[in-house]
């Protein structure tokens, strides 16, 4: 699979060449799959007659050391001295890209066929009333935890949004003089550890006399949420051209009319875009809720009053318990909350490509 | 009409925009409320960290820093957080570390390499494994990557053990150690550092890059000296950001590092570790008064150290994408 | 043309630039610029690129301030009243300057007829027959024909020339005193061009205008009287000669403004 890629991406469709690029194909196609099909074949007679292979091992000592070297000697036959540099290049960046895809792709991979076990309509429907670390997966759910997750959210979203469009129009549209330090701050504010927007709330409100309940859990998510909503917010207003702008000062409007008729309709689905991935910044955010909210195994409809599951406390709380059972509903959590992030950012991205 | 000698230039005033209509005053003082509200934030938190830090700070005194007991049981108590300030340097340069080549192999796959299609699907790829939670990273780390982690630490024991120091390592199991936090941090990192390459690549002058190679430059010398000089202020402002991110992780680290209160400088795969997000997780809920002030305190350090890293990294990014600023 | 110099009219303004100096940040970039533009006439401000015509048709609607480091000495009188003076509201300004710009710029999420109407939505002025408004603002503008049938259209699905005359109607609909057109054919064909200059010489019976272009015989045709700017070797740019049409580009005082009306230099 390597070798193709030095072909393809610099050969030239001369005709006079015709021969020499055959047998030159023929080469490369040897080069890529011969010590794949060898390390293969290694590894399954090796085992067949009785030896102990260890893929990684094998992987690192045999076949890469192979694939390099049959690499480099078609780029130098065919390329000249360039032809090896570029070679080893080729199967270097192949192969750490496909590992990190791998990787990548694994964890996904784990949520789905783990997640999936342990999801069935009474996970989404039911509460962990009377569930204990090893109940049966055929009894309760996450239900409460959705319903939490979703209150939460929606609070935190409520709050944050004006907050995150009103900086994002502060440093596009009124020219303010704080623009630096604004920034700046967003910026400091978008690498703010999450434990520590957890203690803050904590700090300000929990040790002052709140009780802990899913509204703690929504201020303390708002500090992660903050900066994505009004950076992306303050990039989807930045594309509108200051033509449109100017046009409608031109015709005598005043700064805010411009704003609401003109600039927020040409950057709606930008900001749209800004809300979805601000939510699915904090969707899954667990370390503040773990030191703002109080595990609940039942439904709770108040998030102002008592405790209040929401689902990476769920989850976290599941795992901790390390029974199988436990952390199969982990899984299944971990499942929901990446359905959720998926259709936020599918959103995003449809909400992106309207506009264009 | 007046000829180019004259001199005489009257005093120049500054123009700047002002609302003048009621509603324009009120638009420009909702935004204003909003702009500051971010610097009221930043402060309260460093404020009332810092009120509830205090107490810690005062009774452990600059050994909170260095030493290596936390022990809320003696007399007086004892709070020190020497191995975790380590621990979260050691698990984000591994991560880094690890990341750094893996994001920019992907980045210059998808930008120079792969077929636009492969390319877009790689790309919305990353991005949505950039916003996968780290509570499931912490569940994948642990259950599913963790057995093959130890796995290989296993084997960089057997075939590297006689490297004296590092590859360390008694018993049988391989858990818990910085190596294998150090992993699945990159997992975290890797997309945050692949994108941020991947646009300061896709910004590069194509025409550039294009002759370079059409000259017979080939590709690798291409990279080693057109594209790297011209994206290395970007990169490294990258994988800064991915660095600061890989300081505050919490959750996914909390499932795969043990925490042990003894400095492990650099027995990467010893279970010996711990990093001061994990450890104020694992530490907060039984915590009294005066451990949950050593917390915060903690917490403050850990704040104070990602903001360095963040100013460096949008300090070095600036100067690298100087056409981001305004 | 020089017999219609001093026809005056109502609805017009008299406008006038006294001893105009202009700064990007630390950069001057116009000096001393004293030009009048009485009612009802045309003026053409012709000059290379980059000599500040730009920069001084937006110090005309206050325009120009929305750039952050801008600079300004001197003064503009409309109809007598420095509209820079503390506590002139700059939003009054622009609601009786009027602009047209370079490139079009229709609003791209209102359909034809909302965008004649944007003024007025925008400003929260309100009138009684918007249908009529609509209608003689297109035709004032000559598009009337061709979109009469088609106003709930969005803006974008007319070609640059209908948008550009759809921009000058969006204009109209606010009944401006003076019109401020920035190189307004430069992304036009010919066709187009040629309507919109028909266009500019109706409107001067209603209107002060003032024009920047690069054409010659655009300026030619359709102004009164003509200031060409200037700006020597990174000097701010100036004004090095200004008089009626005829006179700038049939007996011109300054050697150089000869040289740049017959195509030596610019
Ligand atoms: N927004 C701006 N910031 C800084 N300098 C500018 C800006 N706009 C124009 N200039 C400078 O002012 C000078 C005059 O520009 P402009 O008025 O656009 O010229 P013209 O319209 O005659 O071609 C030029 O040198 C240009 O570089
Ligand atoms: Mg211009």
């Amino acid at each position: 699979m390597t070798a193709t890629q030095v072909q393809t991406s610099t050969m030239k469709p001369t005709n006079p060449w015709a021969k020499r690029n055959k047998a030159r194909t023929r080469d490369v196609v040897i080069a890529s799959l011969l010590p794949g099909i060898l390390a293969v074949v290694f590894f399954f007679v090796g085992t067949a007659l009785g030896a102990t292979i260890d893929p990684a091992v094998l992987l690192i000592i045999g076949f890469l050391p192979a694939q390099l070297l049959a690499a480099f000697l078609v780029g130098r036959k065919y390329y000249g001295r360039h032809g090896r540099e570029d070679a080893l290049l080729i199967v270097v960046t192949i192969f750490l890209s496909t590992f990190v895809m791998v990787l990548l792709l694994s964890v996904l991979w784990s949520v789905i066929s783990a997640g999936a076990l342990a999801l069935r309509p009474s996970f989404i429907l039911q509460n962990s009333h009377y569930i204990s670390g090893t109940t049966s997966l055929e009894y309760g759910g996450a239900g409460h935890a959705i319903l939490g997750t979703v209150m939460a959210v929606a609070i935190t979203t409520i709050l944050t949004v004006p907050l995150g469009f009103g900086i994002a129009v502060y440093l596009t549209e009124t020219g303010g003089k704080a623009r630096g330090v604004i920034r700046t701050l967003i910026q400091a504010m978008s690498g703010l550890p999450s434990v520590v927007s957890g203690l803050f709330i904590y700090s300000i409100l929990v040790l002052q006399g709140w009780q802990p309940s899913g509204f703690t859990g929504s201020l303390a998510l708002l500090p992660l949420m903050l900066p994505t909503v009004s950076r992306v917010s303050e990039e989807a207003l930045r594309l509108v051209p200051v033509d449109l702008r100017n046009g409608a000062l031109a015709l005598g409007s005043p700064t805010w009319q411009a704003f609401a008729k003109v600039v927020f309709p040409a950057a709606r689905s930008g900001l749209l875009t800004a809300v979805l991935l601000g939510v699915a910044r904090i969707v899954g955010e667990t370390a503040p809720l773990v030191l703002t909210t109080t595990y609940n195994n039942d439904t709770n409809l108040n998030p102002f009053n008592g405790p209040m599951a929401m689902l990476p406390t769920f989850i976290f709380g599941y795992i901790r318990n390390m029974y199988d059972t436990s952390i199969q509903r982990g899984w299944g959590g971990c499942l929901v909350i990446m359905i959720l992030v998926g259709v936020l950012f599918v959103g995003a991205r449809v909400a992106n490509r309207k506009k264009k | 009409m007046s000829p180019q000698g004259e001199t005489k230039i009257p005093a120049k005033r500054q123009l700047v925009t002002k609302p003048s209509r009621t509603a324009d005053k009120v638009f420009f003082g909702l935004t204003s409320v909003a702009a500051n509200f971010s610097i009221v934030l930043i402060l309260l938190i460093l404020g009332f960290l810092l009120y509830q830090a205090w107490p810690a700070f005062q009774s452990q005194g600059f050994s909170f820093f260095s030493g290596e007991t936390w022990d809320s049981s003696a007399t007086p108590q004892i709070f020190q957080i020497g191995p975790m300030l380590w621990g979260s340097v050691l698990v984000a340069l591994l991560g880094m570390v690890i990341a750094l080549p893996l994001a920019i192999s992907l980045a210059y796959f998808i930008e120079f390499m792969a077929a636009k299609k492969i390319a877009a699907v790689a790309t919305t790829l990353v991005d949505l494994l950039a916003a996968i939670p780290s509570i499931v990273i912490g569940l994948w780390g642990f259950a599913v990557f963790g057995p093959v982690a130890q796995h290989w630490a296993s084997l960089l024991h057997d075939y590297l053990g006689w490297i004296p120091y590092v590859f360390y390592h008694e018993g049988a199991n391989y858990g818990g150690s910085p190596f294998i936090a150090g992993l699945v941090v990159s997992v975290m990192i890797v997309p945050i550092i692949t994108s941020v390459t991947r646009e300061i690549f896709s910004q590069m002058d194509r025409d550039v890059v294009n002759a370079s190679i059409a000259l017979g430059a080939g590709r690798a010398a291409t990279f080693r000296k057109v594209i790297l000089p011209t994206a290395s202020g970007g990169i490294v402002g990258g994988a800064l950001l991915g660095l600061g991110r890989a300081l505050g992780e919490t959750i996914a680290i909390f499932f795969v590092l043990n925490l042990v209160f003894h400095i492990n400088f650099f027995q990467v795969i010893n279970g010996e570790g711990g990093t001061v997000a994990s450890m104020i997780v694992s530490k907060f809920g039984e915590a009294d008064a005066s451990e949950r002030s050593a917390l915060m305190a903690s917490g403050i350090v850990l704040f104070v150290l990602t903001l360095l890293i963040s100013a460096l990294s949008s300090y070095i990014v600036k100067k690298a994408q100087p056409w981001r600023t305004n | 043309m020089v017999e219609t110099l001093l026809t005056e009219s109502n609805a017009a303004s008299h406008l006038e630039a006294r001893g105009v100096h202009v700064w990007f940040g630390q950069r001057q970039v116009l000096q001393d610029v004293n030009l009048v533009f009485p009612s009802n006439q045309v003026t053409a401000l012709i000059g290379p690129s980059g000599c500040g015509k730009s920069t001084f048709i937006r110090t005309l609607n206050r325009m120009h301030e929305l750039i952050p480091g801008a600079g300004f000495a001197g003064q503009i009188l409309l109809d007598g009243k420095d509209i820079y003076e503390d506590g002139t509201d700059a939003v009054d300004v622009r609601l009786r300057v009027g602009m047209v710009f370079q490139k079009p710029n229709p609003f791209p999420t209102m359909s034809i007829r909302e965008n004649v109407l944007a003024g007025l939505r925008l400003t929260g002025k309100k009138n009684p027959n918007m249908d009529e408004l609509v209608e003689t603002s297109l035709r004032r503008a000559s598009i009337w024909n061709e979109v009469k049938d088609r106003l709930n259209d969005p803006a974008l699905s007319l070609s640059g020339g209908q948008q550009q005359r759809l921009c000058i109607a969006r204009s109209l609909a606010m009944d401006p005193a003076v019109l401020l057109m920035d190189e307004p054919c430069s992304a036009l064909d010919p066709g187009s061009t040629r309507r919109v200059e028909e266009t500019i010489e109706e409107l001067a019976d209603q209107m002060t205008i003032v024009i920047v272009t690069h054409n010659m015989q655009q300026a030619q045709r359709v102004s009164h009287q003509t200031a060409f700017f200037l700006s020597e070797d990174g000097n701010p740019g100036g004004v090095v000669e200004f008089g009626t049409t005829e006179q700038v580009f049939n007996q011109p005082v300054d050697p150089r403004t000869n040289d740049y009306v017959n195509g030596h230099f610019g």
